[in-house]
C-alpha cells in the first residue's frame, strides 16, 4: 500500500523541513541537468577524431641555420632517410600539424562564372606531398592520392591539385562529386585547383573553428628554412626514433637544429586540456552537489526517524509490515524528488537558456534534466532505504513505551 | 479466546538477567472484561506486549483464537494485530499531522482495504465515539478525552475480537476518564473482548475480573459481576495462575470473589 494521499497531506502540514528538501533539489536539478550538459559537451568536443593515426604520427621542427645548404634537395634526402629508418611508415613535409593550435586556412571561390562565383567555407591547408595521405593515415574515399610527378616544390603559389576532406567537400559541393571541381585560391579564375581525392576525415589546426573538419591539401613541398616534418611509425617506436632522426639527418648535414617530436595525441591533450580541466570541475561540482544532496535526504529521514519513533511504533503496532515503514519513507521522499525534479527541471531549462543567451552555450538538451531527475530517485533510493530500513526494524512495543 | 500458558520473558544485558514475566499463566474468554493491575515494574506492559504481539517472549505458550501464536513471522504477527486486536494506547498514539479521518484509516489502509469501505468503517466508528462531526480536524485540536475516544474509534474501526488498552484514562482527568471508561464499557457489552492495563482502582474494580501482577506473576484475581466493586478490601496474594471463570471456581490456590 503506497498511502499516498495522506503522505502528501502529512507533507503540506508540516512543510518546513520538506521546503528545504525541495530547495536543495530544485537547485540541485537545475544546476545538475547545466552542468552534465556543459561536461556532456565539451566531452563531445574531445571525443571528435582528427582523421589521423594519433598514436603514431609525431612532427618535429627541422631548422637549417647555414645558407649554404640546398633546402630543396636536402628536404629530398632527409624525407629518404627518415623513411628508410626502422620503424618508420612514413614521412612527409608538412605546412601545418593536425590539432596544434597554428597553421594555415583559407577560404576558396568556385563557380561556373565570374557571375555565379561564391566563397567556400574556410579550410585549413596542408601543403605536402604524395606522402601525406599515407603519413596521415587518413582514408582516401574518393578520387586518387597525388602522383609523384604532381608534387611542386617551392611557394604555395605553386598548387595544382587538391584532395580534401568529405566535411569541406559536402560544404561546398553538397551531393554532387567534388571529383573534378575547380576551385580558385584567388578570385574567381585565379590560381585553380582541380580537386584529385576526397579523405573521410581530417581536422585542422584550431579545435574552436566551427570549421574544423574542412581541410586541403594541396600538391606542394614546401621549401624554406624552417621545415616541419609529419612522420609515421610503429605505436612505441617514438623515443628511439627521437635519438635515430636527428643522428641520421645530422650525418648528412650537421648545420641544423631539429626540436619537438611531439605526437599529434599529444597535442590533441594539451588543445583540449581546457575542455578536460572544465569537465572535470564541473563533474566534481555535480558530484559534491549530487553528495550533499543524498546527505540532505538521509539526514531528512534520519531526523524523521528519530522524531516519528513512537509513530513508527505505533504504526507497527496497528498493523504496519516492515515494508510498509520502508516505502512510507521512501514514497514522502520520491514525492518531495518528483516534485522539486519537475521544477528544477524547468529552472535548468530556464538557466540553460540564460546561459545560451550569456555564453553563447547551445541549447540544452531535455534529456539532461530528465536523466538528472530518474538519477536523483535513484540517489533518493539509496540515501532513503538504509535509514528507512532502520525504522522498520523499530518494535511496534514502542507505543506502549512513555518515552 | 487468549490463553497463556506458562510464558517467561527473560531481558538479558551483558551483567543482569531481568525476568519480566515468570510462569506466566492467564485465560481471558470471549466477551471478558479483563483488568491488569500491579505496581511499577511488575510485568504489566511486558503481558500487554506480549498479549498484543507487539514483542516475544522466552519460553511457554500463546493461544489466540486457538491458534498457537509462539513463533510467528513479523508479518504474520503485524496481519494478526491488524486484523484481530485492538490498540489503546495511555498516550492515546494519534499520529498528529494526520486528521482525524486519516488517524482512523491507518490500520484500516494496512488491512487493504477501498477508499469507500474506509470511509463507511471511518464514519461508523467516529459515530460511535461522538465525535462524526470533527474528522477533518487534527489531533491538536482537540482535547485529551476527544483524542482517547479518537484512539478508540481507531481501535475499533478493524472491528477487531479484542481490545488492549494500556492505561487508557492515564493521562484524562477524572471526569475525561469516566466517560472514556463508560465508552470501554459499553464496547464491552457490545461483544468486544476488554484487557486493560490500569493504576486506578476505581477504574479496576469496574471490570468483571481483576488480575494482579507482582514480580512477573499473577497473583491474585478478583471477580466481579455487573461492574460494582465487591470484594473484600485487602487482596490476598496467592501465586498461580488465573484462569477463566469456570476454571478459576474450582481453584481452592485462588481468591474469589463473586458479586452476589
Amino acid at each position: 500500500m503506497l498511502h499516498i494521499k495522506p503522505i502528501i497531506n502529512t507533507l503540506m502540514r508540516s512543510k518546513s523541513g520538506p521546503i528545504l528538501l525541495l530547495i536543495q533539489i530544485i537547485l540541485s536539478v537545475a544546476i545538475v541537468a547545466n552542468a552534465s550538459f556543459i561536461i556532456g559537451e565539451r566531452l563531445a568536443l574531445m571525443d571528435r577524431e582528427s582523421g589521423t593515426v594519433e598514436e603514431e604520427v609525431f612532427d618535429f621542427r627541422l631548422y637549417a641555420f647555414d645558407s649554404s645548404i640546398d633546402i630543396e634537395s636536402q628536404s629530398l634526402r632527409d624525407m629518404r632517410a627518415i623513411r628508410e629508418l626502422p620503424g618508420v611508415i612514413d614521412a612527409t613535409t608538412t605546412s601545418m600539424v593536425p590539432l596544434s593550435g597554428g597553421g594555415w586556412s583559407s577560404g576558396y571561390t568556385i563557380g561556373s562564372s565570374e557571375k555565379t562565383a561564391k566563397d567556400t567555407e574556410s579550410a585549413a591547408i596542408y601543403y605536402g606531398d604524395d606522402h601525406m595521405v599515407n603519413t596521415f593515415g587518413v582514408d582516401l574515399i574518393e578520387g586518387r592520392n597525388f602522383y609523384e610527378t604532381e608534387i611542386l616544390t617551392g611557394s604555395p603559389d605553386l598548387a595544382t591539385h587538391a584532395i580534401v576532406s568529405k566535411a569541406f567537400a559536402k560544404a561546398t559541393w553538397g551531393d554532387e562529386s567534388a571529383i573534378g571541381q575547380i576551385m580558385y585560391a584567388g578570385d574567381w579564375g585565379d590560381k585553380p585547383l582541380q580537386v584529385i581525392g576526397v579523405v573521410d576525415k581530417l581536422q585542422g589546426a584550431w579545435v574552436n573553428s566551427s570549421y574544423l573538419d574542412n581541410s586541403v591539401i594541396l600538391n606542394v613541398r614546401l621549401v624554406n628554412v624552417f621545415t616541419k616534418v609529419l612522420v609515421r611509425a610503429e605505436v612505441g617506436t617514438l623515443a628511439q626514433l627521437k635519438e635515430a632522426i636527428p643522428a641520421v639527418l645530422h650525418k648528412d648535414q650537421p648545420n641544423r637544429v631539429i626540436e619537438g617530436f611531439t605526437l599529434i595525441s599529444e597535442h590533441r591533450k594539451r588543445v583540449y586540456r581546457n575542455h578536460e580541466l572544465m569537465a572535470t570541475v564541473l563533474s566534481m561540482m555535480v558530484i559534491l552537489l549530487l553528495l550533499i544532496t543524498s546527505l540532505g535526504l538521509a539526514g531528512m529521514v534520519m531526523f524523521n526517524i528519530e522524531r516519528r519513533t513512537k509513530q513508527i511504533g505505533t504504526r507497527r503496532a496497528l498493523g504496519a509490515k516492515r515494508r510498509d515503514i520502508i516505502s512510507l519513507f521512501l514514497v514522502e521522499n520520491y514525492i518531495i524528488c518528483i516534485v522539486g525534479g519537475i521544477i528544477g527541471g524547468l529552472v535548468a531549462v530556464q538557466l540553460g537558456q540564460q546561459l545560451m543567451t550569456l555564453y553563447s552555450l547551445p541549447k540544452l538538451e531535455l534529456i539532461y534534466p530528465i536523466v538528472t531527475i530518474a538519477g536523483l530517485m535513484v540517489l533518493t533510493t539509496i540515501a532513503v532505504i538504509l535509514p528507512a530500513r532502520k525504522a522498520a526494524s523499530i518494535s511496534p512495543a514502542t507505543a506502549t513505551r512513555s518515552v | 479466546m487468549l490463553s497463556m500458558k506458562s510464558i517467561s520473558k527473560v531481558f538479558k544485558t551483558d551483567l543482569v538477567e531481568t525476568h519480566a514475566l515468570r510462569d506466566f499463566n492467564l485465560e481471558v474468554k470471549e466477551g471478558e472484561f479483563v483488568a491488569v493491575t500491579g505496581p511499577s515494574g511488575s510485568g504489566k506492559t511486558t503481558f500487554l506486549n506480549i498479549a498484543g504481539l507487539l514483542e516475544g517472549f522466552t519460553h511457554g505458550d500463546y493461544f489466540l483464537d486457538g491458534v498457537n501464536i509462539s513463533n510467528l513471522s513479523d508479518n504474520k504477527s503485524a496481519a494478526i494485530r491488524n486484523e484481530k486486536i485492538g490498540f489503546i494506547f495511555q498516550g492515546f498514539n494519534l499520529i498528529p499531522d494526520l486528521n482525524l479521518a486519516e488517524n482512523i484509516e491507518v490500520p484500516l489502509r494496512y488491512r487493504g482495504f477501498n477508499a469507500k469501505e474506509r470511509k463507511r468503517r471511518v464514519q461508523h466508528a467516529l459515530e460511535q465515539v461522538g465525535l462524526a462531526a470533527r474528522m477533518k480536524h487534527l489531533p491538536s485540536q482537540l482535547s485529551g478525552g476527544q483524542q482517547q475516544r479518537v484512539a478508540i474509534a481507531r481501535a475499533l474501526a478493524g472491528e477487531p475480537r479484542f481490545l488492549l488498552a494500556d492505561e487508557p484514562t492515564g493521562n484524562l482527568d477524572s471526569m475525561m476518564a469516566r466517560q472514556v471508561m463508560e465508552l470501554l464499557e459499553d464496547i464491552n457489552k457490545a461483544g468486544t473482548t476488554i484487557i486493560m492495563v490500569t493504576h486506578d482502582p476505581e477504574l479496576a474494580r469496574r471490570a468483571q475480573r481483576n488480575i494482579q501482577i507482582v514480580d512477573g506473576q499473577v497473583c491474585d484475581f478478583t471477580m466481579y459481576q455487573g461492574g460494582g466493586y465487591q470484594g473484600a478490601e485487602k487482596p490476598h496474594l496467592v501465586a498461580g495462575a488465573a484462569s477463566g471463570l469456570d476454571k478459576s471456581s474450582d481453584d481452592s490456590k485462588q481468591t474469589q470473589r463473586v458479586a452476589s
